[in-house]
């Protein structure tokens, strides 16, 4: 992906300052990918500690998703997190941001528990031996130690997803991104993970196709075609987006979108 | 490895990864001229014998890596058309021995030693101002990923099997060479998520980050 070659201009750095309370903003966003317009002209500003983002598959959830730590730039506009437009700090952006992937296979660079945990701990500056150590403290504090020499291939659903959870947790963002975070667990499992994200400090951005697990939430972004179709409180919008899938599902239509 | 690190303690897992990767590279390098067939099952029977040595679960990593037979019958077919099956089933051979080998290195060392294993190797890179840390990082990430290659081959060609009722052929290469670049791409999108190969630890809250840093750290590519 050469999203970041575009001859792109990196302004002076600016700084984090992780003690805003709108800690993302967004400017006239818009990103292309391979010449396709994936999100079109969006603003926004997030200062709440739960928000979820709901909308059909390719409606640019993910896009949108990415932009917030820095693993897409925006070919228009601006975003800025903690005040730093991501263009100039999107290296540093995964200390702030983490962020977990709709599929595990995806985010699991290693091969055992312990080693993904220990690699976070790499990251931000530990040692080795140092990191192996911290890591299989972290899992005990997570009552997950039984894990720690395991195979993640060897893991079942629900676990690999916790193991990418909590290899983004070590690194103690503030914020945490999370892409469909359940869509590929069972209904026990994905209650798990919900209950652990719940319990969570950290500020939520959560996509999901679940809507029961959002309507706790503070704020619901509603995504379509690349723009904020609905922007609001989960009484509002959840009930709105539900009764656009009833509609669109009584129209039968199996061509265009929805497929 | 297909997938399934081997945890444990065995001695295999006791040696240090350096050892490891230079008995792998010396008798990858004493192999790569022998023709002789029964020289080379000796060396398989050797092989094998290393696997046994670590019980069941060793034996069962033999288990994982069916996939490769087919691969290496593909190869003898090839030979055979040729009307060169005897050079064939040398290579074959080596070949058998040497995947065997290496996958026995890799299912018993902790990714992160294999890395700093291989680093010094790059460590001459300093004097030109690049880091040892990249390519370290992505041979050893070719080694972890490659038999996780040959496990999508398998399930390609089942899916394959299930919808034509034929054998694995040639026309999987297409859609094998797509999952490659595929996991390629969701590895190095892992890795800049969590920081890239670079690591977070020297870039504190308020440094300055010029455009270089951002492309290296942005284009990831395992
Ligand atoms: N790397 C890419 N290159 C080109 N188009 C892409 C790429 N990634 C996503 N898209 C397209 O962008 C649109 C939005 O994708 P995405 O953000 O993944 O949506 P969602 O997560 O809501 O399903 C889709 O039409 C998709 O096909
Ligand atoms: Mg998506």
């Amino acid at each position: 992906m050469a999203f970041w070659a575009k001859g792109r201009s990196v302004s002076a750095a600016a700084s984090f300052d992780l003690t805003v309370k709108t800690y993302a903003v967004f400017e006239a966003v818009s990103l292309a990918l391979d010449g396709k317009t994936v999100l079109d002209g969006i603003s926004l500003a997030l200062s709440e500690r739960r928000v979820g983002i709901v909308g059909l598959n390719g409606s640019g959830k993910s896009s949108l998703a990415r932009l917030l730590n820095g693993l897409r730039l925006p070919t228009n506009g601006k975003v800025r997190l903690f005040g730093a437009d991501t263009v100039s700090v999107a290296a540093q952006l995964p200390r702030h941001v983490g962020f977990v992937f709709q599929n595990p296979d995806h985010q699991a660079i290693f091969p055992t528990v312990e080693e993904e945990i220990a690699f976070g701990l790499t990251q931000i500056g530990h040692d080795r031996t140092s990191a192996r150590a911290e890591a299989v403290g972290f899992l005990r504090r997570h009552r997950c130690e039984f894990l720690a020499d395991k195979p993640i291939a060897t893991l079942s659903e629900g676990q690999k997803q916790l193991v990418c959870i909590l290899a983004v947790l070590v690194m103690q963002p503030c914020i945490l991104v999370l892409d469909e975070p359940m869509t590929s667990l069972d209904g026990l499992a994905a209650k798990r993970i919900l209950q652990k994200l719940q319990s969570l400090d950290q500020t939520l951005i959560m996509v999901s196709h679940d809507l029961s697990a959002l309507t706790g939430f503070d704020r619901i972004l509603w995504l379509e075609d690349g723009r904020i179709r609905m922007d609001g409180v989960p009484g509002d919008v959840l009930p709105a987006y539900a009764a656009d899938l009833d509609r669109r599902a009584a129209a039968e239509v199996w061509e265009g979108d929805g497929l | 490895m297909i997938g399934r690190q081997m945890t444990g303690s065995s001695w295999l897992h006791r040696l240090p990864a350096p050892v490891k990767l230079l008995l792998l590279v010396a008798g990858g390098a004493m192999i790569f001229p022998v023709t002789d067939r029964s020289l080379l099952l000796v060396c398989l029977a050797a092989v094998l014998s290393l696997y046994a040595s670590l019980r069941v679960e060793g034996l069962r990593q033999l288990l994982y890596l069916r996939p490769l037979l087919w691969l290496l019958v593909f190869f003898l077919g090839l030979h055979g058309l040729a009307g060169t099956w005897e050079t064939g089933l040398s290579a074959v051979l080596r070949l058998l021995v040497m995947v065997l080998a290496a996958n026995l290195v890799s299912v018993t060392t902790r990714m992160d030693d294999m890395i700093n294993a291989i680093r010094p190797v790059f460590a001459p890179l300093r004097w030109i101002g690049l880091s040892p840390q990249k390519p370290a990082l992505a041979i050893s990430l070719v080694i972890r990923f490659a038999p996780v290659l040959l496990f999508v081959y398998g399930s390609l060609s089942d899916a394959y099997r299930a919808r034509t009722g034929r054998a694995t052929n040639w026309r999987l290469i297409a859609p094998l060479a797509l999952q490659a670049v595929r996991m390629s791409e969701n590895v190095a999108e892992a890795l800049s998520a969590r920081g890239g190969s670079r690591g977070l630890a020297r870039c504190g809250k308020d440094t300055p980050q010029t455009g270089r840093a951002l492309r290296l750290s942005t284009n990831e590519k395992g």
